[in-house]
Order: structure tokens, then C-alpha cells, then sequence
């Protein structure tokens, strides 16, 4: 059986590598076995899961030492984008000569994991062997800063149309014409124009590169059709995560978009960050302006006035935030899920901390539609 | 009555381009936005450039979308949205000048995503475009006084600097090389370019600013100013609230106990606030300047008048 996916979206800076992790880690608790795959190299979030650094492989986090996991498990893991593309070189290649021929190839190396979407593919492949592998009952993805979100969603079709045979074809000449000079004679016009504008080396190397990976396009074209269902399994939601500023906000609106017109089930949102009204009203009158017999009257003041500011500043700001979660909501589509996280007191530092965003966060995304 | 005070800002001694700098979700567009309508004000011709495609400027100025052609914002003041995509076509036009070649090498979707891929193409293209504005002039006179460029989001502290090395290292040689030579030059002179970091006042986003210094190294020449961004005002000492709060206790009213709660978390977001100011500053060897957060956010040119201010307060 595969297992459920939740992919979680959003703009930088918004705290969805948190979220992500916390997610996670909620659901573990609830006695699910887990993987949370980010993307994020922040070292601050391997020492907040108790881990001591976030590897490709998966790794355990000790989640039982904060709670009792009721047969739940956690393990966190980061996308290494290169290591993930060589091992699939490796993994595919007919031979290991070819597979060295690839990896030695200076375009490869340092155009691999750039050449379009190829970051955002390599994600979806981890997410795939994760979800097809058994071993999980959920996998939580913390998707990588896309420039366009659309590349994300599109990366696996983008990536097989690249590699299909007949582009090779009209790329690269049969063998027997020679090597990656077979570009020369391909298309000529074309690789006139390149080598002008970019130089003789670059094409040359792109050429060499075209024909070292003849051999795992098919293999590339399989999987992402795997991907593609995957994407749209009935058991896959993707979670847009926000702050409650406007710009985040019209980001998480603009993937929302794209879910929908790509057909994707769109889980719900998550306002990060967002700030609780006070429940008691603070008049002044409540705090005497006279000071303390023992308290200096400038001392007693400034403490006064930080109260009284404190409570105004929260009261307008969780007003603000109210207006742009309404506002989101009625962006979306109508009966949408939305979350919000209250904004913490502290920098999370801990697995304890993660923990206690968990009642903020959906334990249960796939029964709506 | 005193004389007006006169227009302040960042030093008109700054280098004429400036690269506004930092990792995405930091500000970087407010702050850049802030400093072109500074040297605006001051009475020079400013273009704002935007890099990422989101135009944020016409929205801070009530204009219309500019393009890849500039839009007035403001007096003195017009941005330009440069996208990788539009310089690329831009660049590519220019050194083929057929478009029906064009079309064919970059329009047939099977070769443009491996040129894409070149590392630094993009960045490189970008600052290209960059170089045209440098170089623009109308009847004999320089069109822009100030080119104020947000910089696209640095997520592995490369700099658009970088980009335009690693590209010179993969091409070697041709037009492109050529180009990317003269853009090296005005980029790599401290005295036409300089950078502003910008990050927000937290200890992650401050390791990022110190590895980024790090990596700068002969460009750190080159930089101004690093901006904290978004810093929350502290409403109270340490000192004070200590020896306040045993007597707002003994009030036993519920609401002074929220808002104390508050006022709490307050004083200790200041202090790490100021942490990280103190780790910044003993890292840099340039001026560190809080700009403050905004309750509502930065929603118009109000809203940049204001930071600019804070801004030339905290550089006097």
C-alpha cells in the first residue's frame, strides 16, 4: 500500500519548514509511522527534532522522549538534490561506464541540478521512493523555494519531455557519426547559434551530456508518470502554508491557482505566525499612574505604558489578521479548511516546541474532497 | 523658526548602483524600495529594478505594472521589472538579431532549458540588463543618477557577482564572454557598485548573514550597509519591568496579567532582537541599521517615507 502524502506550499520565509516539521511530528504522536522530507539546510531544525543533522537517508527522530507515540514513528530527512541525481545515474545507467561517463561530465556537474526543474524533480523523486516504499503511513514534503511555483508541479512532465527519445534524436546524432560532435551536425543552425552566444565549450559539454544520458530517459519517463499519479492520488493533499501578510498571502493564491487548474487536491491552509486577540479588556483606569511607595515614578511609568501598548498593539494586530484570514477564505474555495497558527513566544528549539503547534495543525486532511 | 531640515538619506557618496541583497522572505524589495525613493526625494533620477516578476512597486506607488521598459512611480522616480526570461530574449535578439532564429533555437522548448540551466546565465543576463541602464543617456547626459536593483533572492549566498564569474568561467571566450567582462568590471569596481545586505533580526537569518560576509570576500569592499530588517520597537527595559511586575502582580486583575504576558514575550523578543544586532555588528565591519516593522506591513509611499527616516536617523 502507498502511503498518504501531504505537500506543503508556500512563499519564503513563511515558516513551512517549521510547519512541515511540527505537522510531522503531530501525527506521529497520533500513532502514524512518519517521514518528513524538507529541503531546508537550517541546522537549527535537525537540533529542534533532537537529531544531529539531517542526512538524504531518513533519519529517527526520538520523538517517545517528549510523548508517548502510541506505536507512532518519526523520521526527517533533507533533500540532497545531487546525491539524489547520481544515485539515479547510478541506479539506471545500463552499464557502469555510461553511468561514469554522466557523472564526470563537467555540464552535468555543474548544471545538473539546475537544468529545469531538475531540484524540484529530484523532490518529487525522494517523495516517491518514500511513498511507494511501505515503510510510511505518511509523508509530509516541505517543498523547495520555487522561483515559479508552477515549475513544482510541472518539474516531472517538464523533466521526461526533456529526456524523451525523440528530442535525443533531433539532439544528438546516432553514435556512429561520433560522440557529442554529433550536435555539430544534429542542427546545425541551432548549435551555430548556441555556440555564439554561450561559447564552443558549454555545447560541447551539453552535447557529450545528451548523449551519456540516452540511456535513462526511458527510465526518467516511467517514473514520472508515476509521479503524475501520485500527484493526483486520492490520498495525496497539498497544504498551502501562509503568513498573514499580504504578499504571502497572494503568493499561497497564486499556488492555489495552479492546483486547480493542474487538477490537484488542495488540502487546506495554514496561517502561520498569526496573532491571538486578547480575551480580557485593559482600560487604563485598571492600572493606577501613581507609582509604588518603593518603585521610582519613571521606572512605573514605562512599565505601565508597555502594558497598555502591549495590549493595544496585540489588539489591533490580531484585528489585522482576522481581516486577512477573511480574506484569504474567501479567496479560496468555499468550506476550504484553514488553520491558524498563533505566532510563539519563543524561537522553537526544541521537539517539545514542535509538539505543541500539533493542536493547530490538521490531523486529518484526506477526508474532504 | 529653524531652516527645513534638509533632505537626508543614505550618503550621495554611495556608488552609483546599488545591489540590494539578502535570502528570500527578508525584505530586501522594502528596502530597496525605501532607497530609491530616498535618492528620489533628494532630487536624483532613480530607477528601482525589480528581478523576481512580482512588481511590487506599482502597488507601493499606485502606478501601473511596469515592464521590461520603465514606468514613472514617482517624480524622478521609475522602476523596470527585470525577469531572467525577458533579458534572456532581450540578449539573444540583440547578438542575433533575426527573430525568426530566435524562435527556432529558443522557441522549440528542447534547447532553452538546458541553456537555462548554464549556472549564473540568468543572473548574468539580469545584470546585462543592468549594464544598459548604466550605460543609457539622452542627448549627451546620463539618464539615471541612481540604479537601485533588488537583488533576486541569494540561496546559497552566491551573489549575482558570483553568477557573472561562474559564467565567464564556463564560456571562456565569445560575446558573451566579452559582455560578461564589462559587467564584471563596473560590478567589481567598489566605486560604481555597492551592496546592502539586508536580514531580519533572528539568530538563523543572522548565521546566513555571516556566512554570506564570509563567501563575499574580496567584494566585502564593497559593502555599505547591512539593514535588520523588521525590528520590533522594545516597549521596556529589562530593569524597569523588573521592578514593576511584583506590583502589577499584586493588582490580581486578569487582564493586566494577559497583557503582562505580553509585555513579557515583548521584552524578550527585543532582547534577542538586540542579540542579534550585537552578533551582527561584531561580524561586519560596516554600519548595522534597524529599520522597524510596520504593523500594517509596507503598503504605500507613506509607509517608505517613514522607514527612510528610521533609516537616515540611525546612519546621522
Amino acid at each position: 500500500m502507498t502511503a498518504r502524502v501531504i505537500i506543503c506550499c508556500g512563499s519564503g520565509g513563511v515558516g513551512k519548514t517549521t510547519v512541515s516539521a511540527a505537522l510531522a511530528a503531530r501525527l506521529a504522536r497520533d500513532g502514524l509511522r512518519v517521514a518528513v522530507l524538507t529541503i531546508d539546510p537550517a541546522r537549527r531544525l535537525a537540533d529542534s527534532l533532537g537529531i544531529g543533522e539531517l542526512t538524504n537517508t531518513p533519519r529517527r527522530v526520538p520523538i517517545e522522549t517528549v510523548a508517548s507515540a502510541n506505536g507512532g514513528s518519526l523520521h526527517a530527512m533533507m533533500l540532497d538534490a545531487k546525491s539524489t541525481f547520481d544515485e539515479l545515474v547510478r541506479r539506471w545507467s545500463t552499464d557502469p561506464h555510461s553511468a561514469e561517463r554522466v557523472l564526470a561530465n563537467r555540464y552535468y556537474q555543474a548544471a545538473s541540478t539546475r537544468l529545469g526543474g531538475s531540484h524540484e524533480y529530484m523532490a518529487m523523486e525522494r517523495l516517491l521512493q518514500l511513498w511507494k516504499g511501505g515503510d510510511y503511513d505518511v509523508v509530509v514534503l516541505d517543498t523547495p523555494p520555487t522561483r515559479h511555483a508552477l515549475d513544482f508541479l510541472k518539474a516531472p512532465d517538464r523533466m521526461s519531455g526533456l529526456m524523451d527519445q525523440g528530442v535525443l534524436r533531433w539532439l544528438v546524432m546516432p553514435k556512429s557519426r561520433g560522440g557529442w560532435r554529433a550536435l555539430e551536425f544534429g542542427s546545425e543552425t541551432v548549435a551555430r547559434v548556441l555556440k555564439r552566444l554561450i561559447g564552443r565549450g558549454v555545447v560541447g559539454e551539453i552535447a557529450e551530456f545528451f548523449d551519456a544520458f540516452r540511456g535513462l530517459a526511458d527510465r526518467m519517463r516511467d517514473r514520472s508518470i508515476e509521479v503524475r499519479q501520485l500527484l493526483r492520488d486520492p490520498h495525496t493533499r497539498f497544504l498551502l502554508v501562509t503568513s498573514p501578510a499580504p504578499t504571502a498571502r497572494a503568493e499561497a493564491l497564486y499556488f492555489l491557482d495552479m492546483l486547480t487548474k493542474e487538477q490537484m487536491p488542495f488540502g487546506g491552509f495554514v496561517v502561520n505566525r498569526t496573532a491571538i486577540a486578547p480575551f480580557h479588556t485593559l482600560s487604563p483606569e485598571t492600572v493606577p499612574q501613581e507609582a509604588p511607595a518603593d518603585v521610582n515614578l519613571a521606572q512605573w511609568t514605562q512599565a505601565r505604558q508597555a502594558l497598555l501598548q502591549a495590549h493595544a498593539t496585540r489588539k489591533e494586530l490580531a484585528a489585522i489578521h482576522t481581516k486577512a484570514v477573511q480574506v484569504l477564505r474567501a479567496a479560496g474555495p468555499q468550506g476550504a479548511p484553514c488553520w491558524l497558527v498563533p505566532e510563539q513566544a519563543e524561537d522553537l528549539h526544541d521537539l517539545a516546541g514542535l509538539l505543541a503547534l500539533g493542536p493547530h495543525l490538521p490531523g486529518e486532511v484526506w477526508s474532504q474532497s | 523658526m529653524s531652516a527645513p531640515t534638509p533632505p537626508q538619506g543614505f550618503p550621495a557618496s554611495w556608488p552609483r548602483i546599488l545591489l540590494v541583497t539578502g535570502k528570500g522572505g527578508v525584505g530586501k524589495t522594502t528596502v530597496a524600495a525605501t532607497l530609491a525613493n530616498q535618492a528620489a526625494g533628494r532630487g536624483e533620477r532613480t530607477i528601482l529594478v525589480e528581478t523576481s516578476g512580482a512588481r511590487v512597486a506599482p502597488g507601493l506607488f499606485g502606478r501601473p505594472s511596469e515592464g521590461y521598459a520603465p514606468v514613472v512611480m514617482a517624480p524622478r522616480l521609475s522602476a523596470i521589472s527585470i525577469t531572467p526570461e525577458a533579458a534572456f530574449e532581450d540578449y539573444v535578439l540583440q547578438q542575433i538579431k533575426v527573430r525568426r532564429l530566435y524562435k527556432l533555437v529558443f522557441e522549440n522548448r528542447i534547447m532553452s532549458p538546458f541553456v537555462e540551466a548554464v549556472p549564473g546565465l540568468h543572473d548574468a543576463l539580469q545584470l546585462g540588463k543592468v549594464m544598459d541602464l548604466e550605460r543609457d543617456t539622452h542627448r549627451g547626459t546620463r539618464v539615471w543618477d541612481r540604479i537601485i536593483v533588488d537583488a533576486p533572492a541569494t540561496g546559497h549566498g552566491l551573489t549575482m557577482m558570483g553568477a557573472a564569474r561562474a559564467m565567464m568561467d564556463l564560456t571562456r571566450a565569445g560575446p558573451m564572454f566579452e559582455g560578461l567582462r564589462q559587467v564584471h568590471a563596473v560590478l567589481d569596481d567598489p566605486a560604481k557598485t555597492g551592496l546592502v545586505l539586508v536580514a531580519l533580526p533572528e539568530e538563523m537569518p543572522v548565521n546566513e548573514t555571516l556566512d554570506l560576509w564570509e563567501q563575499l570576500g574580496d567584494s566585502r569592499a564593497q559593502v555599505r550597509l547591512c539593514v535588520l530588517n523588521q525590528v520590533h520597537p522594545r516597549l521596556c527595559g529589562d530593569q524597569d519591568w523588573a521592578a514593576a511586575s511584583a506590583h502589577l502582580q499584586q493588582l490580581a486583575s486578569p487582564a493586566v496579567a494577559e497583557a503582562m504576558d505580553l509585555v513579557a514575550r515583548t521584552i524578550s523578543r527585543s532582547n534577542r532582537q538586540e542579540e542579534a544586532h550585537t552578533r551582527l555588528a561584531a561580524g561586519l565591519t560596516v554600519p548595522v541599521v534597524d529599520l522597524p516593522t510596520l504593523t500594517h506591513g509596507v503598503r504605500s509611499r507613506d509607509d517608505l517615507e517613514s522607514l527612510g527616516q528610521a533609516l537616515s536617523e540611525a546612519l546621522r
